[in-house]
């Protein structure tokens, strides 16, 4: 190393203002901050959700076609397992359980899919996380509103071939509605969560196949929750994803006012108005703790990834 | 932008990356053994940016520079608020455009023009405004025959091109330049930073970073020199560029104990030289050691700042000067500038004759060479030196 250069200060730049001190975090002033980033990325995300969509199709021989393909199979696999069980116990599977399948395992694709595009989203874009700057939000958020356009195809699919097997719309039918809005939210926030972590660590794509796997299994999608048993149903039903699966069924196959109770076919107590809450609570609780969790870790993206 | 007493701390080797790493780690911490985080530095931790301040105002322009791991991009993320800070505050006023790696928000599968209206939306362009510009990015970029291909299938030559007429298209109140001056072939490079040029100039504060040291002499107006994270010099360009290249030419330390101390050189006027005219530069030192028959006290030479390479040498024998034995001596020197348009530095140092080996050395002179007038096709510089009695 050679000798230190004589230090010259000559130039006026040199002269720094003095900035205010740093204002106190809080938690109200990270929302707004949120709010803010959001409102200007609007047209980021536009762009970024265009992207997503187009390559998932690009050059994909059926195209579009993989939007109601895919939870056409979850369908078929639950119709598998219901015909196969309810031939073991000498009975038929009836029209109102097959579309009680289908009205569940389109949302459940859905979540499915978010959280596999959501959680190797910021990953994927490394390149621009560590080079340029933008609300991050906006990855897993564009992720999971592509996933909603493909999914919202195969509802839709899903609403216009139930008529056929004998479901009649009812009012309680508007609780649907509601409930994929709390399931989006959902969605939205294990997004979150689950980039952002797998961004530190990156055994968490490990975990979310495994939970994804076997999800299916404790999630009531190709068996509906009561013929888990008292116990068992109760258990089930503590995954937030669980009564909004279970209301969609109820609401729209069975034209069941989720505020009234409602008992299993055993006699024992299955639905009332507080899996709504619950579900409710966990969905919105979920997004207020991601967005702020996200928010705080955003400035160490570029140097822990 | 101003930078306020930056300071940044990184971590050699890895950081926890799987959970497995983290558990114990957490742990520690709860159990207090690990020190709080902003305090020090714990082991393998390093400062790449040291107490950093500058301001960067209207119009002005300001270069940094410094050795590979000096901590040049760090600054310019910290500012961009890529990486945030562990001491100190950054603050900019504006939009932001950033000229670096342009192209990083290019998704292969979409087309030249998709790409366009993503990776303008990324750097913060309202789509309305992409449109609005969309033919002239295209236009910028010459690449608008293959607008409609898959970006997978350009040559990186193009992908660097599409990806800077993008950022170069953003009308930014504030810019960010680092080492992007090399941008596709020899005609596109000159474009770019023509482009570069139209910007800087238009008023609005600019900041850049970069090893071409020619380029950041002609758009610069002040220059910060940085090495392991610390100011090690800063002024006007000229100067700090001067001070960077002497210290990067010269590796050995030993150039104080040499047998001639040169004080100043400086060039007698700062304003440019016509390509073929004549200009000054003065010289002061003393002789302090002894002058042996293998010692040149004073060799002449011009270093081209754009290559790094010296072009011109030529010592005191061959001129026929005689340099007094001892005591203090000074000197004008003239040369002819018989060299192209741009920048370089006069060098005076002592040297062994036999061994090459530089003795001792004078912080070098930048002077700045414009439109070739009287230029003759080779460096043949014409000294003279004229010793002057002190």
């Amino acid at each position: 190393m050679s000798a230190p250069l004589p230090v010259q200060t000559a130039a006026p730049t040199i002269v720094v203002t003095t900035l205010p001190p740093e204002r106190q975090r809080t938690v109200l002033g990270d929302f707004r901050e949120i709010i803010h980033d959001f409102a200007g990325a609007r047209d980021l995300l536009r762009q970024l959700v265009r992207r997503d969509i187009t390559i998932r199709y690009k050059q994909a021989f059926f195209g579009f076609a993989w939007a109601v393909l895919v939870p056409m199979v979850v369908v078929a696999a639950g119709l598998t397992v219901r015909v196969a069980m309810a031939h073991a116990a000498g009975r038929t599977l009836n029209f109102h359980q097959m579309a009680g399948i289908a009205v569940k395992s389109v949302p459940w694709a859905f979540f499915v899919g978010c959280v596999n595009t959501t959680t190797p989203s910021l990953l994927a874009n490394l390149s621009l996380v560590t080079k340029i700057h933008f609300p991050r939000e906006v990855l897993p958020l564009s992720a999971v509103i592509a996933q909603t356009f493909d999914s919202a195809i195969g509802f839709g699919i899903a609403i216009l071939v139930v008529p056929f097997l004998g479901v009649h719309f009812s009012w309680a039918a508007l609780w649907a509605p509601v409930l994929l809005v709390l399931l989006w939210v959902f969605a939205f926030a294990m997004g979150l969560v689950l980039s952002c972590a797998n961004l530190f660590f990156r055994d968490v794509k490990y975990l979310v196949q495994v939970f994804l796997t076997f999800g299916i299994f404790v999630t009531p999608v190709l068996l509906d929750a009561p013929m888990y048993g008292r116990i068992g149903m109760n258990v089930l039903m503590l995954n937030p994803v669980a009564p909004i699966l279970e209301g969609l069924r109820l609401s729209i196959v069975e034209n069941h006012n989720l505020l009234e109770p409602l008992a299993a076919p055993a006699g024992f107590d299955f639905w009332g108005p507080g899996r709504l809450v619950y579900c409710a609570v966990w969905a919105f609780g979920l997004l207020a703790v991601a967005l702020l969790v996200f928010h705080r870790a955003e400035e160490r993206f570029a140097e822990i990834a | 932008m101003v930078f306020d007493r930056v300071w940044k701390k990184f971590h050699r080797g890895a950081v926890h990356d799987s959970l497995r790493d983290l558990i114990p780690a957490m742990v520690g911490r709860i159990l207090g053994r690990a020190r709080p985080e902003d305090v020090g530095l714990s082991d393998g931790d390093f400062w790449a940016v040291r107490d950093l301040s500058f301001e960067v105002g209207p119009g002005q322009c300001l270069g940094i520079i410094g050795p590979n791991g000096s901590g040049k991009s760090t600054t310019l993320k910290l500012l961009t608020r890529i990486y945030a800070p562990t001491r100190g505050q950054t603050a900019i006023f504006g939009r932001v455009g950033t000229l670096i790696e342009i192209s990083a928000g290019f998704h292969g599968d979409l087309t030249g023009r998709e790409n366009v209206f993503l990776q303008g939306s990324i750097m913060g362009m309202r789509i309305k405004e992409v449109a609005r510009k969309f033919d002239e990015i295209v236009e910028f970029s010459g690449i608008s025959e293959f607008i409609d291909t898959p970006v997978k299938r350009y040559s990186s030559g193009m992908n660097a091109r599409l990806g800077f007429s993008i950022a170069a298209h953003l009308e930014p109140d504030v810019l960010v330049i680092d080492e992007v001056l090399a941008v596709g072939d020899l005609s596109f490079q000159q474009k770019a930073f023509g482009r570069i040029r139209d910007m800087t100039r238009s008023g609005i504060p600019v900041i850049m970073v970069s090893h071409q040291l020619e380029r950041v002499a002609e758009l610069c107006s002040h220059v910060l020199v940085l090495r392991r994270g610390e100011v090690v010099a800063q002024g006007e360009a000229t100067d700090a560029i001067a001070a960077y290249v002497q210290q990067q030419g010269t590796e050995a330390p030993a150039l104080e104990g040499g047998p001639v101390r040169f004080d100043t050189l400086k060039m007698h006027s700062d304003l440019p030289v016509n390509s073929g005219a004549m200009f000054g530069v003065r010289l002061e030192g003393a002789i302090v050691g002894e002058i042996t028959e293998r010692i040149d006290p004073l060799v002449l030479r011009i270093r081209s700042l754009r290559s790094g390479q010296i072009l011109y040498i030529v010592g005191s024998v061959a001129l026929g000067v005689e340099v007094p034995k001892t005591g203090a001596f000074a000197a004008d020197l003239t040369f002819q500038a018989n060299v192209p348009a741009g920048n370089y530095l006069v060098e005076v140092v002592a040297v062994d004759i036999f061994g090459n080996k530089e003795l001792s050395s004078a912080p070098p002179a930048l002077f700045r060479v414009v439109e070739p007038t009287t230029f003759r096709g080779t460096v043949q510089m014409n000294p003279t030196v004229q010793l002057v009695a002190k």
